[in-house]
């Protein structure tokens, strides 16, 4: 067999390298920021810090799975395990050199992440997962290089914002106005979880990455950035799966060898 | 003589070898036995709620809810009386006295698994002889059985059709088959396609690889039946069909088993590339300036089958590491986006899973309403354009789910998916079909 290694992503730019390596999942995201398990709960505002999960079937052992060779094989999340509910932790990325677009979040979190459902929109990605489950993935889209304060929005609803201009301190618009910028700090601040509740105490995401950094790190195309028209490679690499698409609707044994 | 030489080995939902070098024909609805039979047993089986009539009967609850006709009640014990409505209508059914009419009590009498013969379908040009025939015949069965007189035979008629035929269907009624009334169909040939996924898992009893089957089975067959496996596409449904419903070669089985402890998506699809290298399916092409390697194929219908396996094994880890259906239409996107995004080569089906996904999960997640993955089938508005490659996935998907919707598999499905589980070839349909294409195998 010919030597195989996973290449994650094409393309020949340095947003294409970015792409690359946050899909991989060998790939650590930087950590930037530390938010302890009960601030991420109170973002989130599904439960209260401390309350027990909530569940929307008994745990699998009291259940009785039927029987089926798939879930014999198939080992369940702690949270299928115990039963928890689905419930979801949302972004909405900044188009002005956020570290990620709306579909490199699922195309990263179904590189890195077991039992996970993600949803792309324009403005907001949801991603699902049973409770106990989501409280772990979302600490790490939280903590890391992939989460930038000004430029990335935890919001449940009324995520209007990615495509609107920053505002004079960098941050992007948010109409419920959960975060503002803390210049005493220089830092931002959530003063309401992610559908808008206003929270009992702020919570510090720490300081905004200056622009340099964030065009250095983002994995977005823009012409005042770095043009999707100049990564030839991947221009030529869209071309050729809308061709193959094409050709193969047609005649899918006329395909051959290209 | 066949006509393509492809040969695959069959397995079991377990991943046990059955027989080797099986002509893929062996498999065609065209030619597979045990297929046809399953065909024949959709149209010919049809459920009853006896115990749903009584109580139509007893509270003038009929033609749908809250429908009630006041002052219109007749308490007849239909459930303690099921044995001899059975017979009674058995009687009424057949067409010879020896004939291939079945009728099955379940449940204590709450339920009754009809079988019409299949003379009956043979003297007509439409599906609907068998709910027709069952409807008419458990009419006439009451009727006679508790000595009903023309003054209530009327209220017969509703609570067995429904408000047929007001309605297009039998709105309410307590005769209902797997088939959907032909007016339902959204175009040429969809009847095998409009069964939603509820009932499928739950006549599989949710096992998913038998969910998942019966699924291709109907879909692939639905296939010929809408002409689109015919010529130059014949080749792809009928490789579609045995590796990604059929397990052919163990793929979905040992992709699952692969990633089953702590595989993500992700990892599922680069499982599915290594087996599409290892088994010469596909060769690298070239080598980018920026160290891409792109990859080709000779074959891009076998190809496409791998990324079918691939799919169905992918939904599997997911939503079945989830135990959870929700996630199936995500999977469908990101399955073969980063596939695309591995190879270079097109995902399942040429894209059309893709944009399938895209628009299921808008409607199965609230979004736009519509409703979670039990109720989609292939002839659904949003599921149709995947040829058949899309819908096997969610009825695993359903399958593999612990209970986390609103709307169980059960409450859309009714009594139908629970009775027709009662049908061995459709409920093992993998082990049926293996045992017919391997009875065939030398005459392909």
């Amino acid at each position: 067999m010919v030597e195989y290694k996973p290449q994650y992503y094409p393309g020949g730019s340095n947003v294409s390298a970015n792409r690359r390596k946050y899909i991989d999942p060998n790939y650590k995201l930087r950590k930037l920021r530390t938010i302890s398990d009960d601030d991420l709960v109170r973002l989130m505002g599904h439960r209260v810090p401390g309350e027990a999960y909530k569940s929307v079937h008994p745990p699998l052992e009291e259940l009785g799975e039927p029987a089926c060779p798939i879930r014999e094989l198939v080992e369940p999340t702690p949270g299928a395990k115990a039963g928890d509910r689905i419930r979801y932790i949302q972004f909405t990325d900044s188009v002005y050199f956020a570290p990620l677009t709306p579909y490199m979040r699922a195309w990263m979190g179904h590189m890195r992440y077991r039992g996970v459902d993600i949803g792309v929109l324009s403005g907001r990605v949801p991603l699902e997962a049973r409770e106990r489950d989501l409280e772990k993935v979302a600490k790490e889209l939280v903590e890391t290089e992939i989460f930038d304060p000004a430029r990335v929005g935890i919001r449940g609803a009324t995520v209007h914002g990615h495509a609107l201009r920053l505002d004079e301190n960098g941050l992007m618009f948010d109409a419920l106005r959960r975060f503002q910028y803390d210049k005493n700090k220089g830092e931002v601040v959530y003063v309401k979880d992610q559908v808008g509740v206003p929270l009992d105490r702020p919570i510090y995401v720490g300081k905004p990455a200056p622009e340099e950094e964030l065009r250095k790190i983002t994995s977005q195309f823009r012409v005042d950035g770095e043009a999707f028209r100049n990564d030839k490679e991947l221009i030529q690499f869209v071309q050729r799966i809308h061709m193959l698409r094409t050709e193969a609707g047609f005649d899918p044994n006329r395909v051959k060898e290209i | 003589m066949p006509k393509y030489p492809d040969k695959v080995n069959l397995y079991d939902d377990r991943g046990k070898l059955f027989d080797t070098n099986v002509p893929v024909e062996a498999l065609s609805p065209l030619k597979n036995t045990a297929i046809q039979k399953i065909i024949s047993y959709v149209k010919q089986c049809v459920a009853v709620n006896l115990e749903g009539v009584e109580k139509a009967l007893d509270t003038g609850e009929v033609g749908g809810k809250w429908c009630i006709i006041r002052g219109r009640s007749l308490k007849l014990d239909l459930v303690k009386n099921a044995g001899s409505v059975a017979d009674s209508l058995k009687k009424c059914l057949q067409v010879d006295p020896d004939d291939d009419t079945e009728v099955k009590v379940l449940k204590g009498g709450k339920h009754l698994l009809v079988k019409v013969p299949a003379k009956r379908l043979n003297a007509g040009v439409e599906y609907t002889t068998g709910a027709t025939a069952v409807a008419a015949a458990l009419c006439c069965t009451i009727i006679e059985n508790f000595n009903v007189n023309i003054w209530d035979a009327d209220l017969i008629h509703a609570a067995v059709w429904g408000r047929y035929p007001q309605t297009m269907e039998m709105l309410g009624g307590n005769v209902s088959s797997l088939l959907a009334v032909p007016q339902q169909n959204e175009g040429m040939g969809y009847a095998l396609r409009n069964i939603p996924c509820a009932h499928i898992a739950l006549i599989a009893k949710k096992n998913a690889m038998n969910a998942a089957a019966l699924s291709a089975i109907l879909e692939q067959t639905a296939m010929f039946e809408m002409g689109d496996a015919i010529g130059s596409f014949e080749r792809l449904h009928l490789l579609g069909l045995a590796y990604q419903g059929l397990n052919a070669d163990n793929i979905v089985y040992d992709l699952v088993k692969e990633n089953a402890k702590t595989g993500t998506l992700g990892d599922v699809v680069i499982s599915t590339v290594k087996r599409a290298l290892s088994d010469g399916v596909i060769k690298p092409l070239k080598k980018t300036p920026a160290g891409y390697t792109l990859y080709t194929t000779s074959d891009l219908n076998k190809w496409n089958a791998y990324a079918a396996a691939g799919l169905l094994a992918g939904t599997m880890i997911t939503c079945g590491s989830a135990r959870s259906m929700q996630h199936a239409p995500s999977v469908f996107i990101y399955f073969n986006d980063l596939l695309e995004r591995e190879t270079g080569l097109p995902g399942v089906d040429f894209g059309r899973v893709t944009g399938t996904g895209v628009e299921m999960s808008f409607f199965s997640h609230s979004i736009y309403g519509g409703g979670n993955p039990a109720v989609f089938h292939g002839n659904h508005i949003v599921t149709r354009h995947s040829k058949g490659f899309t819908i096997p996935c969610v009825a695993a998907a359903v399958a593999l789910d612990a209970g986390t919707t609103i709307y169980t598999p059960e409450r859309i499905s009714g009594v139908v998916g629970e009775v027709l589980s009662e049908v061995p070839e459709l409920r093992e349909s993998l082990r049926y079909v293996n045992e017919a294409a391997v009875s065939i195998k030398g005459g392909v």
